[in-house]
């Protein structure tokens, strides 16, 4: 009976949500050309933590699990934050690039927590091959 | 049904007192900033100028300036070297959790940087440095049980290292060696105290693998 009444009345803390209509001129697409299969690619398996504009499920509204959420993306937000690629300097975009590149070729990133739920998320070897393609050109750019 | 009004009850009271507290806390602060000089510094140390732009702060700082510029001259990144080398060696010697503990040191020396002792000129260049590398750091420190992961962040560390060289010179002499397959055959730079290779991206498995590319004296 407890459980039940402490269930429902966190339903009415609701985390901030992340999201923005517009897309910041820091954004990794403002700065840099991203070619249009990459950033198919980053939508549908990276932006939902990694930048400002998070596409929420229905079941996102359901405490607690909004709160586990949004401390994912808060913490995914900390790591990496696409909107705000263009403020990082040229070192930390090389050694982010650097970073996502491992993280995909170790099958680190996207998260299984995440991909569990989100199936479309899962990147395809041929993504992985994709993204890690123009992370590694990318970072070889950067001066 | 007396138990579903105490439970509500019971978790608003707990939001409320969380977010007075908060509100408290602002409230102290702000109060401390007009009335306290002294707690003031401490409170804004971590955010450079502001002690230099606050008012009435005269008699304390005073002493202060003049430990700054005297350690201007002295500015050196030995802690960092001596950091970075318990690291490498760490890997070098497989070892994960050493490695993990190094990379805390690590970004510990690096937040305890006196940034006011930096030389204007190459404050920039030695923030981005650093952010970066406590970052690096940091994930080291996160990764036992992932010493490939450690290794990539030891890669990174190195180049920032070869740059904080650069600009600051080193007073311990350091050899620059390079492994020419890590980092997926593009290599990866390492620094060492001693002319021996001892390769921390492979360990064990390729334990002389590298070349020293230059010796930095130490001055």
């Amino acid at each position: 009976m407890g459980l039940a009444v402490i269930l429902i009345g966190i339903q009415f803390f609701q985390p901030l949500r992340n999201q923005s209509d517009e897309v910041p001129a820091t954004h990794i697409e403002k700065v840099y050309s991203v070619p249009q299969n990459v950033n198919a690619i980053l939508a549908q398996s990276c932006y939902d933590c990694h930048s400002n504009n998070t596409s929420y499920p229905w079941y996102s509204r359901i405490q607690p699990g909004a709160w586990y959420l949004a401390e994912h993306i808060k913490k995914g937000k900390e790591e990496l934050n696409f909107s705000e690629f263009g403020e990082y300097s040229a070192r930390k975009q090389r050694s982010k690039l650097r970073a996502m590149s491992g993280q995909i070729k170790d099958g680190e990133m996207p998260l299984s927590s995440y991909t569990l739920i989100h199936r479309n998320a899962i990147l395809s070897e041929e993504d992985k091959q994709i993204l890690m393609k123009w992370f590694g050109a990318m970072e070889d750019s950067i001066k | 049904m007396k138990n579903l009004t105490l439970s509500i009850i019971a978790v608003t009271m707990a939001f409320i007192t969380v977010s007075c507290n908060q509100v408290s806390n602002k409230n102290e602060q702000s109060s401390n900033d007009t009335s306290d000089v002294s707690q003031e510094q401490t409170v804004s140390q971590p955010n450079g100028g502001d002690t230099i732009a606050a008012p009435g702060v005269s008699e304390t700082p005073n002493g202060q300036q003049t430990t700054a510029t005297e350690q201007e001259k002295k500015f050196s990144i030995a802690p960092i070297v001596t950091d970075y080398l318990s690291l490498k060696n760490a890997l070098v010697s497989d070892n994960d959790k050493a490695a993990a503990s190094a990379g805390k040191k690590l970004l510990a020396t690096l937040n305890k940087v006196d940034l006011k002792a930096i030389p204007a000129d190459k404050h920039k260049q030695y923030m981005e440095i650093a952010d970066d590398a406590k970052e690096h750091a940091e994930h080291i420190n996160e990764n036992v049980g992932n010493i490939h992961h450690q290794r990539e962040h030891l890669a990174v560390l190195g180049e920032g290292l070869k740059d904080l060289i650069e600009l600051f010179g080193t007073t311990q002499t350091l050899y620059q060696n390079h492994c020419p397959m890590f980092n997926d055959g593009k290599g990866a730079v390492w620094f060492s105290e001693n002319k021996e290779i001892k390769n921390p991206y492979y360990g064990s498995k390729m334990m002389t693998c590298g070349k020293v590319e230059k010796t930095i004296t130490g001055k």
